[in-house]
């Protein structure tokens, strides 16, 4: 039978009890005990695809697991088929794996993503002296061409004050994080990056993202999310040759 | 799992999971003996993101604000609505074409996702049976449409 795979934790934590995983109606979660790791998995739906009732279910049995010691996620849409393989893969990467849970023990991860905002076009346009020829050029001869000119350099100018508002940020973050990982960031997003903190910290994390927030109102806006399991902090063992 | 969103300097939310979808589609370990479920759709959206954002759209209406704006009229102004709401005629229609365009190029891969999968717009959609497959969705005609690109109850507040 096929198995969803959410995610490694240690033996020694107490299996899952109640935890409902992906599906409809959703599979019970269990755990499979190998040695002093476990790992969480539950009967795969027979045609995955990316829910989100599934992304969501992914996310809280990964969550609910994080409750209660280190949990190395999966990413959503690992299957295999049948126990044997998890299992052979969890000893043959054992000392991976707990090398990797202790990485993450007593952390969660925080993702802080910045938005340019565009409130600052007046302030663009003045401080801007590409923008504000291109602008009176615009205004003295009116036409597609200018207007395309200038759209573009203010795009560009908002993308810079945006970018360089987002380095400020993650300079600030970095000194509050034991890691620090930079994920993709598509067009109008000036920083995604996440952080692994130290449960403790989760509160002063937190207050010194809204200080920043007001300090870089007019370039971005800033959004945390979290404590999350440490997705971007869990290294996949190197495969073991066999 | 919870989001800290400050009223003032924050976005608000509708919800987290979208939030932090790159995270759970992107990172997380990946056994390379193991299945992983198909998500072509997702990449589409990526993809498609950085379209749209760059679009020549996108300058004409930056183009269109800067000429309206009144530097020297309103040196203190430094919103968008602030600097239309003393313009005179016109100024209605300027207002909502520049307010519902500012907030078309920030919108983050997960806010298009989210526009992208049926039923996310309103609350308490959570559970509902099919839940929006990404990877089935073919989300590039409804990106071009504009219209379709923000979240509603956004759009809704902006234009009363």
């Amino acid at each position: 039978m096929s198995l969803y795979v959410y995610g490694v934790t240690r033996g020694s934590v107490p299996p899952p009890t109640g935890l409902r995983g992906v599906g409809a109606p959703a599979a019970q979660v269990r755990t499979l005990a190998a040695d002093d790791l476990a790992v969480a998995v539950s009967a795969a739906p027979a045609r995955l695809r990316a829910y989100r009732r599934d992304l969501q279910a992914h996310q809280d049995v990964l969550t609910a697991l994080a409750r209660s010691g280190p949990v190395l996620p999966m990413r959503f849409g690992v299957v295999t088929d049948g126990e044997e393989p998890v299992l052979a893969r969890l000893t043959a990467g054992r000392a991976d794996y707990l090398a990797a849970l202790d990485r993450i023990e007593g952390h969660v991860e925080m993702n802080v993503k910045a938005h340019a905002v565009e409130d600052g076009l007046a302030d663009i346009v003045r401080q801007d002296p590409r923008v504000r020829s291109l602008r009176q050029e615009a205004r003295r001869r009116p036409g597609y061409a200018a207007n395309i000119r200038l759209g573009e350099a203010v795009a560009a100018a908002v993308g810079r004050r945006a970018a360089q508002a987002g380095v400020e940020v993650l300079t600030a973050l970095t000194g509050l994080a034991t890691e620090t990982v930079r994920g993709t960031e598509p067009a109008g997003c000036a920083l995604n990056a996440s952080f692994l903190v130290a449960e403790g910290d989760v509160a002063r994390f937190h207050a010194a993202v809204a200080a920043l927030a007001v300090l870089h109102t007019g370039q971005v806006t800033l959004q945390v999310t979290g404590p999350l399991p440490c997705y971007s902090f869990a290294v996949a063992p190197a495969p073991a040759a066999a | 799992m919870t989001v800290i969103t400050d009223g003032v300097v924050c976005a608000p939310r509708a919800g987290t999971l979208y939030d932090v979808l790159d995270l759970i589609l992107d990172r997380g370990i990946v056994i390379d003996a193991f299945v992983r479920v198909s998500l072509v759709g997702i990449e589409i959206l990526k993809i498609d993101a950085r379209i749209v954002v760059a679009s020549v759209d996108t300058y004409l209406r930056f183009a269109e604000v800067c000429n309206r704006l009144d530097l020297e009229h309103d040196a203190t102004s430094r919103t968008v609505p602030e600097l239309f709401g003393g313009a005179g005629a016109g100024a209605g229609a300027a207002k909502s074409a520049g307010k519902a365009g500012a907030k078309k190029a920030v919108r983050s891969v997960g806010e298009k996702v989210k526009d992208a999968v049926p039923g996310h717009h309103e609350d308490g959609d959570d559970d509902s049976d099919n839940g929006g497959d990404i990877g089935e969705e073919e989300p590039a005609p409804r990106r071009r449409t504009g219209e379709g690109s923000r979240p509603r109850s956004r759009r809704r507040s902006e234009e009363d």
